[in-house]
């Protein structure tokens, strides 16, 4: 190493104080309780919004009364013409979507405020786990494409695999307890040719979607994920040690590797953690399009850790240039995550047949999704990318940490209007308790999230001092 | 090159060494005219005080108008000139305007800058036979022009002796009627 | 200050300064063309003047004489459309996205795989023109004020945001690449004299380098590029539009804008390939177009034909999952219908054969990685003509099954495109420069791999 870079230490290391680890756990705790008075209340019924007075009312009917209402409201030649194609639309979705609610509709399974929780506990699960995978994607293509600017906060996205093993064990004992509350397919009256529920397109299904083969492919692709970060992390806690090119290699081999699981991995996992939740569902589009989604909040959460970090007093070689690069990955990420979603939005709008149009009609059309439907579009894409438009917003970490947490918000929310109809249907919207079951929830799996990775941080020095690039990157300057 | 007629030419062949110059040049109180370059040298513009550009925030406008004119002219169009209802979407089906407004918002944006920066320049095919301070800036050489009329208060033997003391291979005079 | 890791194989070798880069490339401009040039001319001339010859034929007695029928009523024409129109990626993509993302390589390579993309928009362009029939009122494709109404074009309609696309990303394309010769164009002037002289300073419009200009040089360039990133992208998912808005089994799929975009970066890095290692060998610029550079792309062949090949996974999987018997007839019909033939081709071309290039030594075979840009060409044409003709010719009605068998005429359009583009690459390679001079001059520094110069 040049002795130029002598006069900032190399040596950075991060302590996880016994302070932080106090608030991480009052966090949890706050969580928790918070969590468990939402889940109270929502057995008793304060603070939910009545959406009809049982599950059996399906979207149709909010439909039709939405129709109504802007009948009254608006004359015009168009909005008539708009709402009896929304009437239409729906009356499609129901003959598609019918055996599916119907079987929701009598109230098989657990109460709501159970299966608002362990929806809530999937969602949350889903999306973390999306965040933690991201860190380790992130790592991978910065050795494939051999960027040397980020080196000095690698180890930020490298620590986010510390959450890894946590959240795999959640997903296994989610699916554990909640599979049946989550996934409609694996209620096996459907596939009960004698049974009322009896649903022929989901039994021509069960060679991709039964039980076994399932936890066959989520066991499988977790401890690939695990597997492949641990080696990347050992290559890159060996290094600060040994130094030497050959780390380099070696991690740039695995990393390509990693990149091949990846890419079938998490197109398949989001088909089977999220599209399988609507079993009737399918779109070529979706693995990408959660994909897409991860990747913006994981980038988010990357950037908000560095500067939370820089806040702290730690990396200080990290300047406003390493910033405006996390900038301009969200800024455009925020966008191909809005070309991704507009764009399966408007084949299946464009086409409008019914198989595909329900799914889009769950959520847009029916007034307990529709708003937070459009606050997502809202919060990802004309946010960031008004905000982050310029260069000198790129460079102010004040900017930054808000637009991060906006996009954090913003794609939290998309997942929940991915997971959410399938589970509650019209138990699911925006309510009172959103202050309690799910604001506790986010606090406990944010506390966790935390924990994990700083926990990770501390065990290694914040800057990989003997990779090879790492000069390139403290001397990096954006033009 | 209009104001001044007599001018000193700083040779330089070292981007870095340039840079270094420029600072060291504006240091010691003389009024640098211009540098030519045969390539975009980082950093330069704000060593010599320039402001950054305003042809984004340009683009900016030409795309906003873009957009709106684009959308409104697709919603009177197909929604009030000529109502139609095509696979009934309505008269006026935004998401099926978005690629269009896109592709609009592109092409002003785009042509819209590039021209006014043709314009601010002054690059245009008649000004074919530009004045150069020495034909090399465009290969290989950095050119450091200093007008003698903005620095009168400087001599010129001293002129001449920052140059080379801020690493300029070569000065020279140049005449430029 | 730009400091270059030392695990970074230099970009241009030969110990190159930037007064060698000027030569280097001004050298094959000034001189007289030389023999091979003159037979290539020679060879793509006559190719074009047999395809005027179909093209004007075609004009004047109808579309009859392609081999439409009425089941596969789009086919050679709108393959060989789509498959330009893919090959005309590479250039904005290498310029715009590897721009953003600071992949300094591509200074060597831009300059040419831009003027392909130009040309090979213009052969795209071809094709509508020629099944539009009557090219003459093409213009009506536009949103004109007319007497009938006014009756305006279907905003909502695929084809027409095509036509905004197209013509969008030809003209920014062009001008993304003319703002970029002109420094260049400059460079030559001051070394030419007489007419040379004249004509080159026109195209230079004046330039002359003044630090001031090149600060608006560099934020034009900038904002072209972010303009340009997603207006690529945006223009193969409009031409994917055209068959994913229909309702057609195996046309209407939610992956396609990003899969075809994949696929058209897919066959443009292999097109620029294909042509960067004949050019590096006629003009001995092997210094500038390094092993690296080839090595770098067909690590993007890899990765753009990987994510091809998990589209191509995932279409499948839908097609099974969905559990619609039109989905899954169609795609059953695709691998081991009368076209098995092309999907096989199409399988191993895309995905199949770039995975040769997981290892570094067939990377950097320079043989190999010839063979193989011309093999995934072959393998994205199958592609687009698996999309179409598989899912028109065994429709929702047997008794209207067909095969599409391609006319002389359908072969003769094809060829007039392949000499329009090279004869048009030809005059680019011969009268402009080849290779970006100011750009390569900023990296020689750096990754030349003369550290003295420190």
């Amino acid at each position: 190493m040049g002795s130029s870079v002598d006069k900032i230490s190399l040596d950075e290391k991060y302590s996880f104080t016994a302070k932080a680890k106090r608030n991480i756990i009052i966090l949890i705790s706050v969580g928790l309780i918070l969590s468990v008075i939402g889940a109270l209340m929502v057995k008793s019924g304060i603070g939910v919004e009545h959406h009809g007075h049982a599950t059996e009312v399906k979207s149709e009917k909010n439909n039709s009364a939405e129709g109504n209402v802007e009948q009254k409201v608006a004359e015009s030649e168009e909005s008539q013409k708009q709402s009896e194609e929304k009437i239409e639309m729906a009356n499609a979705s129901k003959a598609e979507g019918k055996e599916q609610h119907a079987d929701h509709g009598h109230g098989h399974g657990p109460a709501v405020w159970v299966k608002r929780i362990i929806k809530n506990l999937w969602h949350n699960n889903v999306f973390f786990l999306g965040i933690a995978i991201i860190g380790v994607f992130f790592v991978a293509f910065n050795y494939v494409a051999q960027a040397g600017w980020g080196t000095l906060i690698k180890r930020i996205p490298e620590a986010f695999g510390y959450y890894l093993p946590v959240g795999a064990i959640l997903t296994i004992i989610l699916i554990l307890i909640g599979g049946h509350t989550l996934f409609h397919w694996m209620d096996s009256s459907l596939y009960d040719k004698t049974s009322p529920h009896y649903d022929e397109i989901l039994d021509s299904k069960t060679w991709w979607l039964n039980i076994p083969f399932f936890w066959a492919r989520t066991i499988v692709f977790l401890a690939a994920w695990i597997g492949l970060w641990a080696l990347l992390r050992k290559f890159s806690v060996q290094e600060d040690i040994e130094g030497g090119d050959k780390f380099f290699h070696k991690s740039n081999y695995w990393s390509a590797t990693f990149l091949v699981v990846f890419g079938l991995s998490s197109s398949m996992l989001a088909w089977d953690w999220v599209m399988s939740m609507d079993p009737h569902f399918f779109s070529t589009m979706f693995g990408w399009y959660v994909f897409a989604s991860w990747f913006v909040s994981g980038l988010a959460t990357i950037t908000l850790v560095i500067i939370l970090l820089k806040e702290a007093g730690y990396l200080k070689m990290v300047n406003e240039n390493h910033l405006h690069d996390m900038g301009k990955f969200m800024f455009a990420f925020s966008i191909f995550w809005t070309y991704i979603w507009f764009e399966q939005f408007l084949l299946i709008y464009y086409s409008n047949i019914p198989e595909e149009a329900f799914w889009f009609i769950e959520r847009m059309r029916n007034w307990t999704y529709k708003p937070l439907w459009f606050t997502t579009f809202w919060l990802n894409f004309f946010f960031p990318f008004l905000a982050l438009m310029t260069r000198e917003s790129k460079r102010q970490s004040m900017i930054l940490k808000i637009v991060a947490c906006v996009i954090i918000f913003g794609h939290w929310l998309d997942f929940y209007v991915m997971i959410t109809p399938p589970v509650l249907h019209n138990d699911g919207g925006l309510d009172f308790n959103w202050f309690f079951l799910e604001l506790g929830i986010v606090m406990i799996f944010i506390g966790i999230f935390a924990y994990a990775i700083l926990t990770g941080l501390s065990k290694a020095g914040l800057i990989p001092k003997k990779h090879p690039m790492i000069e390139e990157s403290i001397y990096h300057h954006v033009y | 090159m209009e104001k001044g007629k007599n001018f000193i030419l700083g040779v330089f062949d070292d981007e870095d060494i340039l840079l270094e110059g420029v600072h060291k040049v504006r240091k010691a109180g003389v009024n640098i005219h211009e540098v030519y370059t045969p390539f975009p040298v980082h950093g330069l513009d704000t060593a010599l005080g320039y402001k950054y550009s305003n042809l984004p925030v340009a683009s900016f406008i030409y795309g906003m108008i873009g957009t709106i004119s684009a959308l409104s002219t697709m919603i009177w169009m197909l929604g009030f000139d000529w109502p139609m209802d095509i696979g009934g979407k309505g008269h006026i089906p935004l998401p099926d305007f978005i690629p269009i407004t896109f592709e609009f918002t592109v092409l002003l944006a785009a042509h819209g800058m590039v021209l006014t920066f043709f314009i601010v320049s002054n690059l245009w095919p008649w000004n074919y036979k530009p004045k150069m301070f020495d034909p090399r800036s465009t290969d290989d050489k950095f050119v450091m022009a200093i007008d003698l009329a903005k620095n009168t208060n400087i001599k010129i033997e001293e002129l001449e002796k920052i140059l080379k003391d801020s690493g300029a291979v070569e000065v020279n005079k140049k005449d430029m009627n | 200050m730009q400091v270059t890791s030392p695990v970074r194989p230099p970009l241009v070798t030969g110990g190159k300064k930037a007064a060698d880069v000027t030569n280097d490339i001004c050298k094959q401009v000034e001189g007289k063309p030389t023999k091979v040039w003159l037979v290539a001319m020679g060879i793509s001339l006559i190719t074009l003047a047999f395809g005027a010859y179909c093209l004007g034929t075609l004009w004047w007695e109808g579309l009859g004489l392609w081999g439409l029928n009425k089941t596969i009523g789009w086919s050679w024409d709108i393959t060989n459309f789509v498959w330009w129109v893919g090959i005309g990626h590479a250039g904005t993509l290498i310029s715009a996205i590897l721009l953003l993302f600071r992949q300094k390589w591509r200074t060597s390579i831009n300059r040419a795989a831009e003027a392909m993309t130009i040309f090979a928009v213009l052969c795209a362009a071809t094709f509508i023109l020629a099944h539009m029939g009557r090219p003459w009122l093409a213009h009506w494709a536009l949103p004109l004020p007319n007497t009938y109404g006014s009756l305006w074009v279907n905003f909502n309609s695929a084809l027409v945001w095509d036509v905004f696309a197209i013509s969008t990303y030809l003209t920014v394309s062009i001008v993304f690449w003319y703002v970029g010769l002109i420094p260049d164009f400059a460079t030559i002037r001051e070394r030419a004299t007489g007419v040379r002289r004249v004509i080159y300073g026109m195209l230079s419009f004046g330039w002359t380098g003044k630090a001031k200009d090149w600060s608006r040089f560099e934020a034009v360039s900038l904002v072209l590029a972010g303009l340009s990133t997603p207006l690529v992208l945006s223009v193969h998912t409009i031409v994917s539009m055209d068959f994913a808005t229909s309702i057609i089994p195996g046309w209407h799929t939610t992956i396609f804008p990003p899969y075809f975009v994949a696929g058209a970066i897919f066959s443009g890095f292999a097109m620029v390939q294909t042509l960067m290692l004949i050019t590096r060998v006629v003009y001995k610029l092997e210094d500038y177009i390094t092993l690296e550079h080839i090595e770098s792309m067909n690590k993007i062949i890899l990765l753009t034909g990987s994510i091809v090949g998990i589209a191509y996974i995932t279409e499948f999987f839908i097609a099974a999952y969905s559990g619609a018997p039109y989905e899954k007839f169609t795609f059953i019909n695709r691998a081991f219908g009368p076209y098995w033939w092309a999907y096989a081709a199409m399988m191993s071309c895309n995905v199949i054969s770039p995975q040769f290039f997981w290892f570094k030594k067939l990377r950097r075979n320079l043989v190999l990685s010839f063979i193989l840009s011309i093999v995934v060409n072959i393998g994205m044409w199958f592609e687009r003509f698996v999309i179409i003709c598989t899912s028109l010719n065994r429709d929702f009605l047997p008794s209207s099954w067909a095969m599409f068998y391609p006319t002389f005429y359908d072969i003769g359009v094809y060829m007039f495109t392949f000499g329009f583009f090279f004869t048009c690459f030809l005059l680019f390679a011969k009268y402009f420069p080849v290779i970006n001079m100011a750009e390569v001059k900023t990296i020689i520094k750096s990754s030349s791999g003369n550290k003295e110069s420190h």
